[in-house]
């Protein structure tokens, strides 16, 4: 039976969370099946349970006539649209702050760049720019996402084949979640791999990108206001290290003599030493060869 | 259960990062790291040893993950001598480390190393997903360091059709996407994530819900799961290359790749090879692997279709059982 699942997964999610409700001996949650689990899962299982609350309206429609049943896989098939529709895209999860910074100065986007401040104005003019850009990318995947789940949903409506009334298991509750996700990744794969798909991806990257690279100009002007050690200066040290190290890397080969001619040895002490000469400051260590630079 | 408790499992499975076979640091460069492994049965007569090289996009403790999950494991236990190449975790300062770094001076010293301390002029090679583009780069450029070549769940043809990834790349101007910085490993996360959304967020998730949840269980899922969120970032110069070079312009496959100004011809590579291949292999689709064979003109090339996925090859219990087997064999009669 069904509760069997639940069982099951309060089991599981008492173990990540002990003092959790649904742990043993712990009071459970009144209009909600004990067991909340940690954190981590909470969500899965808060989806879960919705998808159990659904499911179960499916098999009772399922029971009261073909008109019925028709009409609860349609609702159904709704629900799991409307379940993933707000899902964060992953893809999205990096552009989020910059969408809508930047857009609330789009009206100044169309004006003349004049004056001592025409580079910041024009800085500003471009990072809104993209800013617009990300926003409409966006909008895009998440119409193609809609247009997937959509197509998902009907594709599940079509292979749905409900349990007999009454007999929502653990298994059959699993099977019509299987189910599902088949036909959702079906459905996605192929909006994924289409044009439209592909050139709303790369315009959100793209759009990020000039966008970052704009605020990164902005600050390292003000860095160098404030004479703060910019990217740019510490690129530019980092590459002349390299090319020192390259030229170390073949100038034993190139030029074997001056680099490697061995240093004189130091003359030898003397064993016994005259009082005065121990209370001079002791000569400095001597610097371990350099090693041949490996980066 | 133990007496530890099921709720131990997750803490306990974070030692799945340092690797469960025992080995010892033979060499290191800058953040590379050249690992030796112990051996654990007698050496099989006449192995040159077998230099593993990971990809760069994930760490390689998944090549020996525990103690039933281990493709090192399988390979010791065949009496091989194994090494494997760390390559750390690039930062700010490996901005501008390039492929030719990664090929022609870390790997290459690794090589080196290896060949110094056996005394021999060639050794075997195993190339894992991108570290089996770097192996056949290194192959190609030195064929007399390496006397046989593995490659696992690689690609060579960047563009085929069912390479997501690569239409999703095909018209991003990477040069801006990377900047002069490094491409953090979180990005290239939710990007992999993509290629699945509802598989990778939400049905495995519910998949460990619904079974019963023992510690042996947990614990094998948090490895995993620790591993695949365990993501350097990737020096950006590099990334860049590997990008354009191959996935955009498909270089390797047309053979038009050039590494530190010298071309990489595998038309002509003159040893013998074993391509491993993952049929259900959602990274590195069958068919970007299996293009190897017409691109090597060599006679002595071998195919091995495994029905399993990018990351059932390292841990599933048939990847254990059979990918180990068949390389030992495979390099037995060579």
């Amino acid at each position: 039976m069904a509760d069997d699942l639940w069982r099951q997964w309060q089991a599981f999610a008492a173990l990540w969370a002990p003092g959790a409700p649904g742990a043993p001996g712990a009071p459970g949650v009144p209009g909600r099946p004990a067991g909340g689990g940690g954190p981590g899962f909470a969500p899965f299982i808060d989806a879960t349970e919705r998808f159990k609350a659904a499911a179960q309206k499916l098999l009772d429609g399922a029971a009261g006539g073909s008109a019925s049943a028709a009409q609860a896989a349609q609702n159904f098939s709704d629900f799991l649209r409307d379940e993933f529709a707000d899902a964060r895209l992953p893809w999205n999860a990096g552009f989020a702050p910059a969408a809508g910074a930047g857009v609330q100065d789009s009206a100044a986007s169309g004006w003349p760049a004049l004056g001592p401040m025409r580079e910041h104005q024009q800085r500003w003019q471009r990072m809104s720019d993209a800013a617009r850009r990300i926003d409409d990318a966006q909008r895009r995947l998440q119409r193609l996402w809609s247009d997937a789940l959509r197509q998902a949903a009907a594709d599940f409506a079509t292979r749905l084949q409900p349990p007999p009334a009454g007999a929502v298991d653990a298994a059959a509750l699993r099977k019509l979640y299987d189910t599902w996700i088949d036909c959702a990744e079906d459905a996605y794969a192929r909006i994924a791999h289409g044009e439209a798909f592909c050139n709303a991806q790369a315009e959100l990257v793209n759009a990020g990108s000039q966008w970052r690279q704009e605020l990164q100009a902005g600050i390292e002007h003000w860095a160098k206001l404030l004479d703060l050690p910019t990217r740019s200066e510490i690129n530019t040290l980092a590459q002349r290290l390299r090319s020192i190290e390259q030229q170390l890397r073949v100038a034993p080969a190139a030029a074997p003599g001056p680099t490697l001619t061995p240093k004189p040895k130091p003359k030898p002490k003397p064993k016994f030493k005259p009082r005065a000469a121990s209370r001079q400051p002791s000569p400095a260590p001597r610097r371990k060869a350099r090693r041949k630079a490996k980066r | 259960m133990s007496a530890a408790g099921p709720s131990a499992a997750p803490a306990a499975a974070s030692h799945g990062a340092a690797g469960y076979s025992q080995k010892e640091l033979v060499w290191q460069s800058g953040k590379l790291r050249l690992y030796r492994y112990r051996p654990i049965a007698r050496d099989a007569a006449g192995h040159a040893p077998l230099l593993i090289v990971y990809a760069l996009v994930n760490r390689p403790y998944m090549m020996d993950l525990q103690e039933d999950r281990s493709l090192i494991r399988g390979l010791l236990a065949a009496g091989l001598d194994v090494y494997l190449i760390d390559w750390g975790y690039p930062d700010g300062a490996d901005r501008f480390t390039t492929l030719a770094d990664y090929i022609e001076d870390y790997l290459a010293g690794c090589v080196q190393r290896i060949l110094q301390t056996h005394r021999l002029d060639a050794l075997n090679l195993l190339g894992v997903c991108q570290g089996g583009v770097f192996s056949l780069c290194y192959a190609a450029l030195h064929p007399r360091q390496v006397r046989n070549l593995i490659t696992m769940v690689t690609p060579v043809d960047f563009q085929t059709p069912a390479d997501l990834l690569s239409k999703w790349v095909g018209k991003i101007d990477v040069a801006a996407w990377v900047g002069d910085g490094n491409v953090s490993g979180e990005t290239l996360n939710h990007l992999f994530l993509s290629l699945m959304p509802f598989r990778l967020t939400q049905q495995k998730y519910v998949e460990l819900l619904a079974g019963f949840p023992d510690r042996a269980r947990i614990e094998n899922f948090m490895r995993v799961e620790q591993w695949i969120f365990d993501s350097p970032d990737q020096a950006g110069a590099a990334f860049r290359e590997f990008v354009q070079w191959f996935y955009q312009e498909n270089r390797l496959m047309q053979g038009r790749l050039e590494i530190a100004g010298r071309k990489v011809e595998l038309r002509d590579l003159p040893l013998p090879l074993l391509n491993l291949i993952g049929k259900r292999d959602h990274l590195v689709p069958p068919a970007a692997s299996a293009a190897l064979r017409g691109l090597v003109g060599n006679a002595d090339y071998t195919a091995l279709d495994f029905d399993l996925g990018h990351i059932g090859m390292y841990i599933s219990a048939r990847a254990q059982r059979d990918v180990p087997a068949a390389i030992a064999a495979w390099l037995a009669t060579r």
